[in-house]
Parts: C-alpha cells; sequence; structure tokens
C-alpha cells in the first residue's frame, strides 16, 4: 500500500503544468470562454503533447498508461482550468471503443491517440437524469446498415467533433438495461445535425439529433461497458475537482493574506480562518476520495460501481463546499466575471453534475451497501 | 499508487488475527461489541493478555522491548484489535508516557518505569487539564517547588488536575506541573512522573452527563515527589508534551472502531426496522462514504510515514473528522432506538442485563453512549483548537 507517484508520474504533471502555465494562462481561458467555449485549438494542443494518447494501447498508437496517469494528468487539467472535452473523449471514449471490432478500433483510435480525430461521448437523454439505463434512442438494424434516431444532449465538444459513440436501443423498453446497443456516429452522417452552444463553465456542447441517422455498431449489449466507461468519467471529474480545489484555495488563500479590512488582513478573523480550516477539510477528504476512485477502477464491477460512487459522493460535497465557500472568503470580487476564482467556482458547480450528483450517488451507495464497509470491504 | 497491502503486509494481518481471535476472551469481545460497561479489572486483563505477547507496547522500538512495527504493522495491529472487538488499550501509559519516558528520561528511569507499562501491571493516569487551564493549556499552575533535603532533591506538588480519564484506578500519574514563572508559560512547565499512593493526593470522581464515572479530580495537597522522578529537564515539559502529541497521530482518528460501530449501526438499524426506511438509510450510506474517505486519509498519512518522502500535514484533519464520526455513528445508534432509547437505567450498561421493559437488553445503553460520546470534540484538543492549528498551517500565518 502507498500513494508516492513514479518519476515517470511526476514527470507527467510537470508536462501539463509547463503547458498551463506557458500557453494557457486566464486571459487566454477567459477570451476562449467569451468566445463561446470553442476548444478544439486546446485539444490538439494537448494533442501535441501526446495526451490524448493516454489512455490508447502502444498498438493503436497510444501510451497505453492507466488509471493514476489518467488522474494526474486531470489534477493538472483542472488546476489550470482548461476548458477542452478531454476527459470524455481521450478517457471515457476509448473505454467505450475497448469492445468494438478491430476494424472500428484501428480506424479511430490512432487518430483520437494524435489528436486528429475529436471523438465524444453522446450520452445524455431528456429524461434520463443520472439513469444509464434510460435510452430510449431506437437503433435499427436493415438493408442500409444501423440507423439511429432520438436526441442526445449536452454532449461535450458537439459541434467540434469527429464522430460520437452513442448508447441506442436495440430492444426492450426504455429503462431496461439489456437491448442497450453501442454505437459511432461519424459528424454529418446522413439523418445527423448538431446544434452548439457554450456551458457555464467556459466549455462548449450541444444537441445531436438523429433521425434515421446511419452508425457503426461498436457492440449490441453495451451496458456494462457503458458503466465502466462512466466510472472512469466519474474518476476524471474526482480528479479534475481536486486540482480544481487546490487551485482555488490557493488564490483564496493569498487573497485573505492581502485583502485588509479594519486594518488588518482578513486572514486574521477567526471566522474565516475555521471557514478555511473547514475548507481544507472537504479538499483533503476530496483528494483522499479521488485516489480511491482511480484506484478502484479496476475492481470487478460492482465494488468498482459502488466505490465510484462512494467516491463521487465526497467529491460533490467537496466541490460544493470547497466552491461556495472559497466565493464566500473573496466577498465581492469573488462574484464577479473578471476575476479567476469565478471560473473555479463554475467549473466546480458543474461537475457535481457531472456522470451523476450527490444525490443520485448516495441512492447508489445506500442500494449497494453491505454489512462491512471501508476501503477494503 | 497502490492501494493493496504488500504480501508481507497481509501474512502480518493474519498472524495477529489468528492470535487475537485466539487470546481476545469472549465475556470482553461481547461487552465492547455492545457498548457495555467494562470494569477495571476487564481492561487490565486485556492489557496483560497483550502484555504477556509484548505487543501492549506495540507501538514500541525493539531496543526497549517494543515490536518495532512500522506504520502500517502498527495500524493492521490496531485494526484487527478493533474489528474483533477488543477493549482500546489505555492509552495513558503504552501510548503516552512511554515515549516520553523512552525519549526523554534516563536509563534509570527506563529500568524503573518500562517494564510495568510494557507488561500492563501499572496503571498510568494523565494530569494535563486544570480548572482554569483547558484549551489554554500552557497557563496551567499545578505548582512544584523544588526544595532540597537531606536524602536528596524533591518537588513539593500544590494544586489540582482534572478531566483525569480513569483516574480512580490509576497507580502513576505523569502530569504537567509549574516551575517557573520566568519568561512564556510554555519555558516554565515540567513533566513529572508522580506515585498516586503519595500522602496529599485525592481523587475525586465527576460524574458524565451519562451517569458514568469515567473521569475525575485530582488534587495534590503539598505532595512530595523525588526529583529523580522529573522527566528530562526542568522546565523543559513543554516541549516533552509536544512530542507526545506528535506520536498520536493516525490513531486518534480511530477510524478502525468506527468500521466496527457503523457496522453496529447497520445492525441495529435492521434490528429496529429502519434499515430499509430510505431516509434512514440513506443516512448510514452518508456515515459510510465519511467512514472510508477518513480511512483513505488515514492509510495515505501511513504511506507518507512509511516512504518518509513526504509529510501529510493533517493529524488535526483526522482529530476533527474522527471525532464528528465516532458522535455521529453513536448518534444514529441512538435514533435508530427511536423512543427505547429514553430509558436511563444503570444496569443496562452492565453484561447479561435483562430488564423489564422494551429494547432493554440491545438498545438502552445508546443513549448513554451518544451523550459519552460529545466528549470527542472537546478532548485531546478541542476541535476549535484543532481548527486554528490547520488554518495556522493553511495560511501559513
Amino acid at each position: 500500500m502507498d500513494f508516492e507517484f513514479t518519476d515517470d508520474q511526476v514527470s507527467l504533471r510537470d508536462a501539463v503544468a509547463k503547458w498551463v502555465e506557458k500557453g494557457f494562462d486566464f486571459p487566454r481561458r477567459h477570451a476562449l470562454a467569451k468566445a463561446g467555449g470553442h476548444s478544439r485549438a486546446v485539444y490538439t494542443e494537448l494533442a501535441e503533447l501526446g495526451l490524448t494518447g493516454l489512455a490508447i494501447p502502444e498498438a493503436q498508437g497510444g501510451m497505453g498508461f492507466g488509471a493514476v496517469e489518467a488522474m494526474v494528468v486531470m489534477e493538472e487539467l483542472g488546476r489550470g482550468l482548461v476548458n477542452a472535452p478531454y476527459a470524455a473523449a481521450a478517457l471515457v471514449v476509448p473505454a467505450l471503443l475497448s469492445a468494438a471490432p478491430a476494424a472500428v478500433q484501428s480506424q479511430w483510435l490512432p487518430k483520437i491517440a494524435d489528436g486528429s480525430a475529436l471523438v465524444v461521448p453522446a450520452l445524455q437523454e431528456r429524461a434520463a437524469r443520472y439513469a444509464l439505463n434510460h435510452v430510449t434512442t431506437s437503433a435499427v438494424s436493415g438493408v442500409a446498415g444501423w440507423l439511429l434516431s432520438g436526441q442526445k444532449s449536452v454532449v461535450p465538444g458537439a459541434d467540434e467533433a469527429d464522430a460520437f459513440i452513442v448508447p441506442a436501443r436495440i430492444s426492450g423498453g426504455a429503462n431496461d438495461s439489456a437491448g442497450i446497443g453501442l454505437f459511432l456516429v461519424a459528424k454529418g452522417a446522413a439523418g445527423s445535425s448538431v446544434t452548439g452552444y457554450p456551458t457555464q463553465d467556459g466549455g462548449r456542447a450541444g444537441e445531436l439529433k438523429l433521425a434515421n441517422a446511419s452508425a457503426t455498431l461498436i457492440t449490441e449489449d453495451g451496458f456494462a461497458l457503458l458503466e465502466q466507461a462512466v466510472d472512469v468519467g466519474i474518476a476524471a471529474v474526482c480528479a479534475e475537482g481536486v486540482g480544481l480545489m487546490d487551485k482555488m484555495v490557493a488564490i483564496t488563500v493569498e487573497y485573505m493574506n492581502t485583502r485588509k479590512q479594519f486594518g488588518t488582513n482578513i486572514a486574521n478573523f477567526q471566522a474565516l480562518r475555521h471557514r478555511i480550516a473547514d475548507v481544507k477539510m472537504q479538499q483533503e477528504l476530496g483528494r483522499s476520495m479521488s485516489f480511491y476512485a482511480s484506484l478502484k477502477l479496476g475492481e470487478p464491477g460492482p465494488q468498482r460501481r459502488r466505490a465510484l460512487s462512494q467516491a463521487k459522493v465526497q467529491l460533490g460535497q467537496s466541490m460544493r463546499f470547497v466552491g461556495q465557500q472559497c466565493t464566500q472568503l473573496h466577498g465581492g470580487i469573488g462574484v464577479t466575471d473578471e476575476y479567476v476564482s469565478s471560473h473555479y467556482f463554475k467549473r466546480l458547480t458543474m461537475l457535481e453534475m457531472a456522470f451523476g450528483d450527490t444525490l443520485h450517488h448516495l441512492g447508489e451507495v445506500s442500494a449497494r451497501m453491505q454489512d462491512t464497509a471501508g476501503v477494503f470491504a | 499508487m497502490d492501494l493493496n497491502f504488500t504480501a508481507d503486509e497481509l501474512a502480518f494481518r493474519a498472524e495477529v488475527r489468528q492470535w487475537v481471535a485466539e487470546n481476545l476472551p469472549a465475556d470482553l469481545s461481547h461487552k465492547v461489541f455492545n457498548s457495555l460497561r467494562l470494569s477495571r479489572d476487564d481492561m487490565q486483563r486485556w492489557a496483560k493478555i497483550l502484555g504477556k505477547k509484548g505487543w501492549l507496547g506495540y507501538g514500541w522500538p525493539k531496543q526497549f522491548g517494543g515490536p518495532g512495527w512500522n506504520a502500517i504493522q502498527k495500524h493492521l495491529f490496531e485494526e484487527e484489535c478493533a474489528l474483533a472487538g477488543a477493549p482500546r488499550i489505555i492509552p495513558f501509559g503504552p501510548v503516552m508516557v512511554a515515549p516520553v519516558i523512552m525519549a526523554f528520561g534516563n536509563a534509570e528511569q527506563h529500568q524503573r518505569f518500562l517494564p510495568g507499562i510494557a507488561s500492563g501491571e501499572v496503571w498510568w493516569s494523565q494530569g494535563y487539564s486544570e480548572p482554569g487551564s483547558g484549551s489554554d493549556l500552557a497557563s496551567l499552575k499545578c505548582r512544584a517547588e523544588r526544595v532540597a533535603t537531606s536524602s536528596g532533591d524533591t518537588f513539593v506538588v500544590n494544586g489540582q488536575k482534572t478531566w483525569t480519564t480513569l483516574g480512580q484506578y490509576g497507580e502513576w500519574i505523569f502530569c504537567l506541573v509549574r516551575t517557573s514563572n520566568e519568561g512564556k508559560p510554555q519555558t516554565g512547565i515540567s513533566f513529572l512522573l508522580i506515585d498516586m499512593k503519595s500522602p496529599g493526593i485525592t481523587v475525586r470522581p465527576i460524574i458524565t452527563l451519562d451517569g458514568e464515572h469515567e473521569v475525575n479530580e485530582v488534587w495534590f495537597d503539598n505532595v512530595v515527589v523525588p526529583a529523580e522522578n522529573l522527566i528530562g529537564e526542568e522546565n523543559k515539559g513543554w516541549t516533552y508534551a509536544k512530542h507526545l502529541l506528535a506520536h498520536e497521530r493516525t490513531n486518534i482518528a480511530d477510524v478502525n472502531r468506527a468500521k466496527r460501530e457503523l457496522e453496529r449501526v447497520k445492525r441495529l438499524a435492521q434490528q429496529e426496522g429502519v434499515y430499509d426506511d430510505g431516509r434512514f438509510r440513506d443516512q448510514i450510506a452518508l456515515l459510510e462514504v465519511d467512514v472510508v474517505a477518513l480511512e483513505m486519509m488515514v492509510l495515505r498519512v501511513l504511506s507518507a510515514e512509511k516512504s518518509g518522502k513526504q509529510s501529510l500535514d493533517v493529524a488535526g484533519l483526522l482529530k476533527i473528522r474522527g471525532s464528528e464520526i465516532q458522535q455521529r455513528y453513536a448518534e444514529l445508534m441512538m435514533l435508530a432506538a427511536g423512543p427505547l432509547a429514553q430509558p436511563f437505567v444503570h444496569e443496562a450498561m452492565e453484561a447479561g442485563w435483562q430488564g423489564d421493559f422494551a429494547g432493554a437488553a440491545t438498545v438502552a445503553p445508546l443513549a448513554g453512549t451518544f451523550f459519552n460520546m460529545r466528549k470527542t470534540t472537546i478532548y485531546g484538543g478541542s476541535n476549535e483548537v484543532q481548527r486554528n492549528i490547520v488554518a495556522q498551517t493553511v495560511l501559513g500565518a
């Protein structure tokens, strides 16, 4: 049992941090957000660092790294407030493609690895909330191949993407776990259309509308894979949250040590000191459970699902508390658009709703409760 | 990064588990699993069993007769004992005063005091808090005056200590006493070992809100203590006490006990019919997440200690979180009992007692435990003092 990072992992972290420092300062980030959150250029820079190949096997042009490396990168992207659909495209999608036919894999994975293709998951349906089994988008097989009909919402980077991974129902009722297939829909496929919009956190998403859109089959039995890929996404969100919290706390501490009221730094007031101590608590509990999330990704399904839900409950609480309290500790400046901390707050807030919010995952923990508990239970 | 214990660590755990299973008396674990009253004999019986095995001083280095375990091994030992329902080791001797004697005592003091602590024969108490010195411990006033006599120097001690846990059983007490009023309050404090059979010592019970006699006042009236009972140098006691605090980093979180008690929350919730009530069950789920997060934080600290590469300054966080969780599980158990938690019957805390009212045998002790646990956020440095310490670390000033 140890929680040390290897030298290679430290180098990876440094490389991302260095890129953030040199190429992704707040003015650039702010300008991108104001211009609608388009981030394909940023994504391409991440690709040039080799990061888009992180989770892709070496045989397919990637680095074949594991969950801890992904966590390290996500922490740094969080710290840098990088608004590109990296986790969705470079971590979740490779997981979804891991069961694809060899031909599909070799067509797409090398292009994902080198960044020439941006492939994003299109999972969200209007009435699904966080239920992965709620899929009403239909998939019908005919002479023209598979045709998909339905609508997916808040698809990350939708109007900049080259392809989408889409869960669609082959058989069964709207909430059946069985009968959910995974499909790849290429950009511009006949019968498909995309509408993009900016998101609250300075990124970009969109609606994917499918009306008998032609699609490539990844697997006809995709639910377990979907759960696994979403767990990869949860771990990524947790790690990004840790990076965001670290930076937001650092900004807040600096502010408390310079802002003067009543003739002294506000850091000297005990009400605020106890608040920052409580913030530190949530930050460290969050970091602890982010480690847990990434280290539990390799467990068998039921244990993995339970662990990832436990982690998301903690991170949901931590991100909310740290974001809200650090905003409060800043006073008025904390709620302005021009000041950096409000952008951390917005990202932290939106991340709670990524891949299931606190109440959703608390319900999962509750439903999956065992007699014993603990890290090794 | 690896969440798994090594093969050696797993083998170590298996060895401890087997030994505890073979040596922990069932009547003791029954009491612990049900939060029933432990007598002095109960507590000392287990201490002596551990002492005989050489495990009472489980944190001790080999040179002082300890097992020389590393941070992970110590944690695994604590975990196995807690999960098996062993009584908590009364920390004052083996965990608190012994490391100070080892680090700052002389060879004669090592020989004189350590064997009785290691075997569990001698019951130690702690004399820190005073009526006027709680969170502001350095303001303590209990006075020790050096007096030269024909048979050597002595200290004459006058004053009062309070909140002395299980002091009614104490044979020796380690005290912080004032030996100087010069300079800062911290620089006039000495660390003195006092035989509680000395003339002039009076121990008076303090009955807490659960009706139990766990803590005491200890009065010193011209108590004569040989100067050879002084640990280290005069007026350096504060430094030694801080060393002691550094020795209780992770076990203060008591996460292993929390895991055991969380299992009990679930059993009680099932028994009382609220386990399938979604609102109640979600509260248990939330506590479960809290316990896992605390355990991960503890494991991070242990890993850092084992590697020696980084130090994680989260001791204050562990104390705050661990104590909050202790209070929460005690509260949930009481709430699971619901209306049946109300009877306040002293005998209900005794093993085997069957009162003539609903829930007497199983849920009657729960409210008492809840009330007892209110101490956890107060003792060992109140959680507010801990927040001051955490804030100082975070803010750098």
